[in-house]
């Protein structure tokens, strides 16, 4: 039988840039095939080629048997390929339904949009999801409104749409809560029975080894491995991706009460918030808990004048503040980085240094700002990152996000922080760069500053921080220190039961 | 009714309350405002930047703007006048002017489309340079304001079809046609390439030739636009509708159609450009000295611009 993809060889140039030097995947008809692989390995570009979006500098891509290259994604789609796009190709200001049947809306005999049947046909899609998908994701709705897990399953539901045989779903589930996962994976196997490949991009090995029969690993633009997913352990896997990258040894617990704290907060609410009560001191990293959206962003947002707390005090090396505005935030040496650096970090289209120097612009408030004298500050900032980049005014999209997000912190230390806030830090950045990322912010408090992390992944709290605020609804419902530091406690806490 | 893809209430809404407002402050101050003929006089003066309006807010709703809409108009104009003279007079005439005219405006639209959606040129300065080659080309082919029309032209323009005054049928045909393409996936595409380029280009959208389209139907609404002032001059001249381009965009705007393209509609425009007609009229009738009239309607123009954006961030 012939594969539905059947990718040899391809390669794949951005001007001087080697994205992909030889990608391989073969993917049986009615198979779940997992593409794995660390950020810039290629995986994405592969895809990319395989559904039309971009076109291969070299090599052979047989879909069905057939040799195709697909000059755009219409004709992509017209073969029966679609991918799911993990930067959303969805049009916030349109409905839902108006996005779903983007580009081949139903139509009447007149040749007018077939309002009535397009509405039916996205309730239909929508039923795929039935409970898991929430409330307000109705037809009618327009994008913007929804929450992230909703838009991505509108991305979902517009990939079905088009009742593909082959579906490349890239990070389809990062958005998603555990409910919706396990919804989808069911779409997925009814799928599978119904003869549909789906190639599966995920950095979560556990939804991996949950869906997947064959798994495709690469590495530096390479194809390493194609191995069956009962084959193999997570760790093999895990090995395969990266090489020789170890997860990073517990963090000793460093939490001293003598020591005062930098920065006390007090009965704050606002928002989300409801009377939360937190006090770090220097050299501390206190990771905030619990499951998404239960206000920790919330409150590091507030602490940084993005969005206003209300009520109670905060005190900052003993003396009360109020911050208002992220820059009243940056003059009394509090620093923010986000995990949505498209949104919150990025300059896109400028150079590496301009992105580095922003943060120490706005702390000095300079006159005037004269290159070289910034310029060896900044270069060693960088270098303490092992950030790989060939010279300072190469544009910031050369680097992988990885290597950005070490960009975005950068910014900050050149202004020495007293403060760091660190708003799900690695989201979508690879396993190497998180061991990066979280060497340097030991190290940052082993220098003194006083670290608040929030993340979504439980092990990254556990392995680095030394306490943990776990929050519920809006509030602190506990604090996780010594013999309670650990995932049982932590997803106890989280769930209300502590 | 819903002349787009979206939940929201209609853009265009904001822009007709101001309309109506000015209505009743004209009824006011104009005499027999709401009789038949200052009716048909004020709609033959506003009429060819509501048609313009239009066609712009097309290319507005794609992410792109087209600045030489008052050339083409100039252009569309010293053609039909030249076809029409060379021709003679009569049917015939009026006939190859009408067809030399706008088939003028489409090659210009397909000029525009193709340097901007093949060639990926910036749209703002590519329609800024091809206005000053459509201008240049308008006054070499009449380098003086004149000759005439045939009578059957004007007088057909200046009167009345089955009782209704002729630009109101046109201003009816143009409603009628917008609400047409409001209802084709061709608005919805034109929305999602201005809302987000990219994913309209991974929803398999083919961006060049839904861009060209709206360039050429922009051209086509300013051809229009300048048979109607052709009608309404019964002359030709190449210096004809230069305050169309900014014009037009003003009343896009003034319509809630928003400039960074994907959100808006070409109802809203309609009552942009009524609206801008409107304000001409109320400050000439509200007995201004001459020298404040100017000023007086760009703080108008600036105040309705604001008030639009603040209703609109609620």
């Amino acid at each position: 039988m012939t594969s539905a993809i059947e990718a040899r060889d391809v390669t794949k140039k951005f001007g001087q840039v080697q994205a992909l030097s030889n990608g391989r995947l073969t993917v049986g008809r009615g198979e779940i095939h997992a593409l794995l692989g660390a950020n810039g390995c290629g995986k994405s570009t592969l895809s990319k080629i395989i559904a039309g979006t971009h076109a291969a500098t070299s090599g052979t891509v047989l879909i069905d048997g057939k040799s195709v290259a697909f000059s755009s994604p219409h004709e992509a789609e017209q073969a029966g390929v679609a991918l799911f796009y993990q930067e959303l190709s969805l049009i916030p200001q349109m409905s839902v339904e108006a996005n779903i049947f983007m580009g081949r809306e139903p139509r009447t005999p007149a040749g007018f949009i077939d309002r009535a049947r397009m509405r039916a046909d996205t309730e239909t899609l929508i039923g795929l999801f039935g409970e898991a998908i929430g409330s307000g994701l109705r037809p009618e709705v327009r994008v913007s409104d929804l929450a992230p897990n909703q838009r991505q399953i509108v991305e979902i539901l517009k990939v079905y749409a088009k009742s593909p045989r082959i579906v490349i779903m890239d990070e389809a589930t990062a958005a998603l809560d555990g409910r919706q996962v396990g919804v989808f994976f069911d779409i997925l196997r009814a799928k599978r029975d119904a003869g549909i490949s789906t190639v599966f991009i995920s950095h979560r090995l556990d939804e991996v080894f949950a869906i997947c029969d064959r798994i495709t690993v690469m590495r530096n633009g390479e194809t390493v491995a194609e191995v069956a997913t009962a084959d193999v352990t997570q760790e093999d896997v895990v090995r395969l991706m990266i090489g020789d990258i170890r997860r990073a040894e517990k963090r000793l617990g460093q939490s001293d009460p003598g020591r005062d704290p930098i920065l006390e907060i007090a009965h704050v609410g606002g928002g989300r918030l409801r009377d939360v009560s937190l006090a770090i001191a220097p050299g501390e990293i206190v990771g905030l808990g619990g499951l998404q959206g239960q206000g920790q962003s919330a409150l590091l947002r507030g602490l940084f004048g993005i969005h206003q707390l209300r009520g109670g005090s905060l005190r900052l090396d003993g003396q009360d503040v109020r911050i208002r505005r992220p820059s009243h935030a940056v003059s009394r040496g509090l620093a923010y980085v986000s995990g949505d650096r498209v949104a919150d970090s990025v300059l896109p289209g400028r150079s590496i240094f301009e992105n580095l120097v922003a943060a120490v612009l706005v702390r000095e408030r300079r006159f005037l700002v004269r290159v070289g004298s910034l310029v060896p500050r900044l270069t060693e900032v960088a270098a303490s990152l092992k950030t790989k980049y060939s010279r300072l005014s190469d544009a910031i999209g050369t680097l992988s996000g990885g290597n950005q997000q070490k960009v975005f912190i950068a910014r900050w230390l050149a202004t020495n922080p007293k403060v760091l806030l660190l708003d799900d830090p690695t989201k979508g950045i690879d396993l190497g760069a998180k061991a990066d990322l979280f060497a340097l912010i030991r190290e940052l408090a082993d220098k003194g500053v006083a670290i608040l992390l929030y993340s979504s992944e439980e092990s990254e709290l556990l392995d680095n921080c030394d306490r943990i605020a776990v929050f519920n609804g809006g509030s602190v419902v506990t604090e996780l220190t010594g013999p309670t530091l650990d995932s049982f406690h932590l997803t106890r806490a989280a769930f209300g039961d502590a | 009714m819903r002349l787009a893809l979206r939940s929201e209430r209609p853009a265009w809404l904001l822009a007709s309350a101001a309309f109506v407002v000015l209505v009743v402050v004209n009824g006011l101050l104009q005499p027999g405002f709401f009789g038949g003929s200052v009716v048909q006089s004020n709609l033959t003066t506003f009429l060819p930047l509501v048609l313009v309006a239009i066609g712009q807010t097309y290319v507005v709703l794609g992410g792109d703007i087209d600045l030489s809409v008052g050339a083409i108009a100039a252009l569309v104009n010293v053609v039909t006048v030249t076809t029409m003279a060379a021709v003679g007079d009569g049917p015939a005439a009026i006939a190859a002017g009408f067809a030399a005219g706008l088939g003028s405006a489409l090659v210009c639209g397909l000029v525009n489309g193709l340097l901007i959606g093949r060639l990926r040129l910036q749209p703002m300065v590519t329609t800024f340079g091809t206005a000053i080659i459509f201008s240049a080309v308008a006054l070499w082919i009449l380098p003086q304001a004149g000759l005439e029309v045939p009578e059957a032209y004007w007088s057909t323009y200046g009167g009345i079809i089955l009782g209704v005054p002729t630009v109101l049928v046109i201003l009816a045909l143009a409603v009628a046609f917008v609400v047409f393409l409001a209802r084709r996936p061709f608005q919805s595409w034109l929305m999602a390439v201005g809302g987000n380029r990219s994913g309209a280009f991974q929803s398999g959208l083919g961006l060049d030739r839904i861009r060209i389209s709206a360039f050429v139907l922009s051209a086509a609404f300013a051809g229009i636009a300048a048979l109607c002032l052709t009608g309404e001059t019964a002359t030709g001249d190449p210096l004809l509708g230069q305050s169309l381009g900014m014009g037009s965009i003003s009343a896009v705007a003034l319509g809630g159609t928003l400039l960074s393209g994907g959100v808006g509609g070409a109802i809203g425009s309609i009552f942009g450009g009524l609206l801008l007609g409107m304000i001409g009229n109320v400050i000439f009738f509200a007995g201004l000295p001459y020298e404040y009239q100017t000023l007086v309607q760009g703080l108008i123009v600036l105040a309705a611009l604001a008030g639009g954006v603040v209703v609109a961030r609620r």
